[in-house]
């Protein structure tokens, strides 16, 4: 950083003028951003630039690619949650008229364990042709036992019938003394709860399915399109199935939610692979119902709590038994009591595999689960102690982000007037308010390259691989570049989602912003360094004294405007490369939540009223996207609290709800107001990513505001109406 | 998730319940049979006429956007389908999301009311007049709706968008002045995952006003 | 979904002929197929639920969408009306109030848009052990209905075996509330029967709903003049797109001294048929809706119901609805 004297012309209605005058300026280099409050583009409110195509149906996703000669490819999957493959008859399925390619993908004596597994994947010339073929195949099973249930997995010797998708034993850590220290410490506190919560495995049900084109024709390179979190995993992995060098191609993706970081996923594995078998090329679009059954999931839980509290607010015990089922895959609930410190802490993680699709990253793996159990559990412990639950909360975190937090929360939902006694109002109609905080990392890492053209005609475009997963790449993309540069979005071009530009990482781990934003700095800041270098001579000035503002280029009292100096360029134009820069990237995002329910006693309906989530993030790069993240974060709250689950029949061992008819997401009647904070207390001139957090306390603050309003404490998500029911004539028969 | 086995002995079930091979099986047949009839048939010339059962490819005319276009199609063949999968060149704004009526992103304006694509068959919409969010506005001229919806940031990943776009726009033809709960009540057929739904009930309200103040 | 003929009907006699099965012995569910707004049949036909050699498209049918008075005060409502003719229609919104409600309260401004009267009553149960392919059900031709013992959240409480689903039609209740009849077209001529005796219940047939019989289709649906005041009260787990977990139409007529003259009480989404609860009807006549009388009635209206593990809640649900129509009414 270096504070610099400049003379500038004295600049009116956007134009130079012959006044002179001096200017001091801070340069923060590429090491700095500078402090948050003095940005010009970035941390304002910038409108999407892809919406213009967003909104009228010209964004291309990758179920939107259509290219010639195109196959279209499908797949015959288990109805069976445990079997062994006996046979694959396919001669029926051959005769039919546009069958191109079948192949198997579980061959004979091979086995199945999940329903909707994949076992043959075909090739037709239409989408209606290639169900017929996919139909037309006859595989017969031989139904080996499963296991659906939390209580049969749990049974002696069930757990190595299921050989899991590389299962880890859960994340041990964080017990700070033995169970018997935390019994004894349990003797001595004022109040004790022993309770148990469970929620459901919850689906990403991304709107844009997963999908791959393939298109290769037999030629020694293919284009290959994926919707995935990963841009650069499409050249590596599809080019391992087709034998040629690949582009990758994320133009724009239906949302991703962390089902799509395993590369190319099956639907690229498999359009790859018969495209490569047809030399021909293949679309393969995963149905909604597969979607549900075989692309991953958010693992489901069980978790068993003793704890115990002083009746000054402190959390003196804590013994937690954390299950986390991930079905055949692998997927840990975060350590309890998570964001919060007990004097006595004994905690086991044990994974219980089931017959069902493994678990996948869910946006804050394994958050929103552990927040909901800790926050439920920490909210029974106010009651019982008779403590405001937010100053309870308070006394157990030292992070005083989280203090300033529920502070700004506690007033923007009306605290204050929020019901002291739980079931004493009369209804039919109750209200209630709760909260709970949250915690996500959200750092950035190396591995991002930008590379910056500026063109004689003084276009300016950066490219840079990274996929847009609806978070708002694009945008910040232009946004830090033009600030740098002292140009307006509409100067400058992005170019993303196409392995052939520079590398960056996978959008996991809130991680994407983080990652990127440094290096499209970085990159800037050496545009404008090598520009200067041209351009200051033009104008008499010393390359390090000039300064870019108003699409001029300043220095030694004379301005140029920046279509002339970039006309000084040779003809090739410009070239500046951008890297990770680690002093401008951070991490550790706090988020708290507060939640006004209204409960429908004599029906058992919730309503959400209010909503509010205040988060932090450091430097933010576009303040209308981080608002959006905060509402979707709330609203996905809203789904998993109230609505949302995974309900499988044991017997069959059969998913009874894939479908949206079934399996419910908040729609338009479900959205309260909702009232996103960025929590610019946080002084923290730095990027961190956000995009998961705003997701993680919601729906702990409203199964806490459900007990607020009715006095029903429904420890199993979701929140339906036949719980609260069930819960209210339980404690009306407890009451008589 | 509440234990449902019910075998508690030991929770495990062997019975063989699901319908598996053998209906497989017999679609494969019946499949082949109609495919065959398929090739004898005569479609009518636009799909149209009456009473005369019609199988196979047939070639229909649609009215999309304005325009009359030429588009082969089976009977089972939706309109989405028609329009993402087989028109030249494809329309592919409405999206293919749940295919079953539940989410909305397929939305289209048929005849002036908006429905889901997914559940019109193709050969059923002959002679209607048909929109998609292509023909609502276009990235250098969007209308109104599109507009608000960039400026109140109504949209996050986009995959429900153009649904929601086309949603918005017919309703605000039949209650050019709506209240919030108005709104919600005639968005109640389109559904967002990524949670942008205050978004684009701003974005609605914002385009009503405009559209109000223009008139 | 299977590959199929399509037909576009000239008249209902043509209909007739155009349904006739090729093979009458055929499974139901592969039984040629009728379609109007086919928000219902499209998607049972892409599950292989119904598998129609043949799909007749009644739409094509002039006039059969019309709804005209049948000059005494009563409505004539065409077959193919469509659910937001019905919502939207002023008469039916101001005489009929109820219906206007069901209407209104169906699925999402996009199916109501297409969906038809005629469909709305004919459509397929929501059982979601029904709506899975893969799962051989009663109702399909199984052995077994899974919902008995399995997950049976959403299933009946009035039981009657052998399946336990509850009806889905939203108009279906408040139709048979307000005494409506309807028209059947077949091989056979046409015949015109009250809308409850068109429902059967699963141990009458447990593969159909109704008593429509192969070739046969509803064309009109006849609401007789009332000056009664009625309302439908759906209760939805989720409020944007949901089916009724339970629901309520309710038509009552008051004295000038408000006691009621005659109540219709008829429940949806609590089992396998509209539900007509007589016993909760008789209990008001000659009474004025005092909370009392009130309370009685929603305590008579679900006695006998017979809950399953999960779904005991519809129980009280249930009775909150019955006496939230009737308060309404007395307003």
């Amino acid at each position: 950083m270096a504070t610099k004297t400049i003379k500038v012309p004295k600049m009116v209605n956007g134009a130079p003028t012959a006044e002179v005058e001096e200017i001091q300026v801070e340069d923060y280099g590429n090491q700095s951003w500078g402090p948050k409050d003095k940005h010009r583009l970035i941390n304002t409110k910038i409108p999407r630039v892809d919406a213009p195509y967003k909104t009228t149906g010209t964004a291309q996703y990758t179920h939107d690619v259509r290219v010639p000669g195109m196959l279209h490819g499908r797949l015959v999957t288990s109805p069976y949650a445990h079997a062994k493959v006996t046979s694959i008859d396919t001669d029926k399925a051959m005769k039919i008229d546009g069958v191109k390619k079948i192949l198997a993908i579980i061959e004979p004596g091979g086995e199945i364990y999940h329903e909707g597994q994949p076992v043959v994947a075909v090739a037709a010339t239409t989408p209606e042709i290639a169900e017929d073929v996919a139909r037309a195949v006859v595989v017969k099973y031989e139904v080996l036992p499963h296991v659906i249930t939390a209580e049969d997995a749990m049974k002696p010797g069930v757990q190595p019938l299921i050989p899991a998708r590389g299962r880890g034993g859960g994340r041990g850590g964080n017990s700070q003394g033995t169970a018997e220290q935390v019994d004894a410490a349990l003797k001595n506190c004022d109040a004790v709860v022993e309770v148990e919560y469970r929620t459901p495995i919850l689906h990403h049900c991304c709107l844009e399915t997963h999908s791959c084109v393939s298109d290769f024709r037999g030629e020694q390179s293919a284009t290959v399109y994926v919707s995935t979190q990963g841009t650069f995993t499409i050249p590596a992995e599809a080019a391992r199935e087709l034998g040629v060098p690949v582009t990758g191609v994320v133009q724009h993706m239906g949302g991703g939610f962390g089902s799509k970081l395993a590369g190319i996923g099956i639907a690229g594995q498999w359009a790859t692979r018969l495209s490569k078998q047809t030399n021909t090329p293949v679309k393969l679009v995963l149905t909604r119902r597969e979607e549900f059954l075989t692309s991953g999931n958010g693992p489901g839980s069980v978790q068993k709590f003793k704890a115990g509290a002083s009746k000054d607010g402190v959390l003196v015990a804590l013994n937690a038994t954390q299950y986390s089922m991930p079905g055949i895959g692998n997927g840990n609930i975060a350590a309890q009591p998570y964001q919060y410190k007990a004097q006595n802490v004994y905690r086991q993680a044990i994974t219980l595999a089931t017959h069902e699709d493994g678990a996948v990253p869910m946006r804050a793996p394994g958050h929103p689960q552990a927040c909901f159990a800790m926050e439920s559990l920490m909210d029974e412990l106010a009651y019982k102690i008779g403590m405001d639950p937010v100053e309870f909360r308070k006394k157990n975190v030292t992070d005083v982000a989280w203090h300033r937090q529920l502070d700004t929360g506690a007033k923007a939902i009306g605290w204050d007037k929020r019901n002291l006694t739980p079931g004493a109002a009369k209804g039919p109609l109750v209200r209630g308010m709760g909260c709970a905080i949250g915690a996500w990392g959200g750092g950035g890492g190396a591995g991002s390259q930008v590379d910056i053209t500026i063109g004689q005609d003084g276009s300016v475009s950066v490219a840079v691989g990274s996929q847009d997963i609806g978070t708002g790449t694009r945008t910040y993309v232009r946004a830090i570049v033009a600030e740098e540069l002292g140009l307006e979005m509409t100067d400058v071009q992005e170019k993303i989602g196409n392995s052939m530009y520079g590398n960056s990482s996978g959008s996991g781990g809130s991680r994407t912003t983080a990652s990127l934003a440094p290096a499209l700095k970085d990159a800037a800041y050496n545009a404008r360094v090598a520009l200067s270098k041209i351009v200051a001579p033009l104008i008499g000035a010393d390359p390090d004294a000039v300064w870019f503002d108003n699409r001029y280029i300043m220095g030694n009292g004379k301005a140029i405007s920046w279509k002339q100096s970039c006309a000084a360029l040779p003809t090739a134009g410009l070239a500046a490369r951008g890297a990770f820069q680690a002093p401008l990237a951070g991490q550790g995002a706090h988020g708290a939540s507060f939640a006004e329910v209204e409960v429908d006693i004599e029906t058992g309906h919730v309503r959400v009223t209010k909503m509010c989530h205040v988060q932090d993030g450091g430097l933010i790069m576009n303040r209308l996207a981080v608002e959006s993240q905060i509402n979707g974060g709330m609203i996905q709250s809203i789904g998993m609290a109230l609505y949302e689950g995974r309900v499988m029949d044991a017997e069959l061992g059969v998913m009874i709800n894939p479908a949206f008819n079934d399996y419910k997401l908040p729609g338009a009647m479900e959205i309260p107001e909702l009232i996103p904070i960025i929590d610019d207390g946080d002084t923290r001139d730095v990027v961190i990513g956000i995009a998961e957090p705003g997701n993680i306390p919601g729906c702990g603050a409203i199964a806490n505001a459900v007990y607020n309003a009715c006095g029903v404490r429904v420890r199993e998500t979701p929140i339906t109406p036949d719980k609260i029911l069930n819960g209210l004539m339980q404690m009306r028969r407890v009451n008589a | 998730m509440a234990g449902n086995s019910r075998d508690p002995k030991s929770g495990l079930s062997r019975r063989s319940v699901l319908k598996g091979v053998g209906v497989a099986a017999v679609a494969g047949e019946t499949l082949l049979s109609r495919m065959a009839k398929a090739a004898d048939a005569i479609p009518g010339p636009d799909g149209t006429s009456l009473d005369q059962p019609m199988s196979g490819p047939v070639k229909i005319t649609l009215n999309i956007n304005g325009k009359d276009q030429q588009v082969t199609v089976e009977p089972r063949t939706t309109l989405l389908s028609a329009l993402r999968d087989r028109l030249e060149p494809a329309l592919t704004g409405p999206k293919l999301v749940c295919n079953a009526g539940t989410c909305g992103a397929c939305t289209m304006i048929l005849n002036g009311k908006n429905v889901y694509g997914c559940s019109v068959l193709a050969i059923d919409a002959v002679g209607k007049k048909i929109t998609t969010v292509e023909g609502l506005g276009t990235p250098d001229h969007m209308s109104p709706v599109q507009a608000a919806f960039m400026e109140k940031d109504g949209m996050m990943c986009g995959m429900c968008t153009s649904g929601f776009v086309t949603s918005v726009s017919a309703f605000l033809k039949t209650n050019p002045n709506p209240t919030l709960d108005e709104l919600k009540q005639g968005l109640k057929g389109n559904f967002c995952r990524c949670g942008t739904y205050p978004r684009i009930f701003e974005a609605a309200l914002s385009a009503a006003k405009a559209q109000s103040n223009v008139t | 979904m299977n590959a199929f003929e399509w037909a576009n009907a000239s008249s209902v006699d043509n209909a007739v002929k155009l349904l006739k099965p090729a093979d009458a012995k055929a499974d139901p569910d592969e039984m040629p197929h009728a379609v109007a707004g086919g928000q219902d049949l499209l998607t049972t036909m892409k599950a292989y639920i119904v598998r129609p050699p043949r799909v007749v498209n009644l739409k094509t049918i002039q006039g059969l969408d019309q709804i005209k008075s049948d000059g005494r005060g009563g409505l004539k409502i065409g077959a193919t009306a469509t659910i937001s003719d019905i919502e939207e229609n002023a008469e039916i919104k101001s005489k009929f109030t109820g219906l206007a409600e069901a209407a209104a309260s169906i699925a999402t401004p996009q199916i109501r848009h297409l969906g038809t009267v005629g469909g709305n009553l004919c459509q397929r149960p929501r059982c979601w052990y029904f709506r899975l392919e893969t799962v051989q059900c009663k109702k399909k031709g199984g052995d077994t209905c899974y919902a008995e013992s399995g997950q049976n959240k959403y299933n009946a409480i009035f039981n009657t075996g052998p399946s336990n689903i509850v009806h889905p039609s939203d108009l279906a209740p408040m139709l048979v509330a307000l005494g409506a009849t309807l028209t059947i077209a077949g091989p056979d001529g046409s015949r015109t029967i009250p809308v409850q005796d068109f429902f059967i219940r699963p141990d009458q047939n447990v593969r159909k709903e109704n008593i429509l019989k192969d070739g046969e289709i509803v064309t009109e649906i006849q609401v007789p003049a009332t000056t009664a005041k009625s309302t439908y009260l759906k209760f939805k787990e989720r409020e944007s797109l949901d089916f009724a977990m339970s629901s309520v139409a309710a038509v009552v007529e008051l004295a000038p001294d408000k006691t009621v003259r005659k109540a219709t009480l008829v429940l949806g989404g609590v089992a396998s048929i509209p539900w007509r609860i007589a016993k909760a009807e008789q209990s008001l006549v000659g009474k004025p809706l005092s909370e009392q009388n009130v309370a009685q009635a929603a305590a008579l209206a679900l006695e006998g119901a017979s809950p399953l593990e999960h779904n005991g809640y519809k129980v009280p649900l249930t009775q909150a609805l019955v006496r939230r129509a009737l308060n309404h009414l007395n307003a």
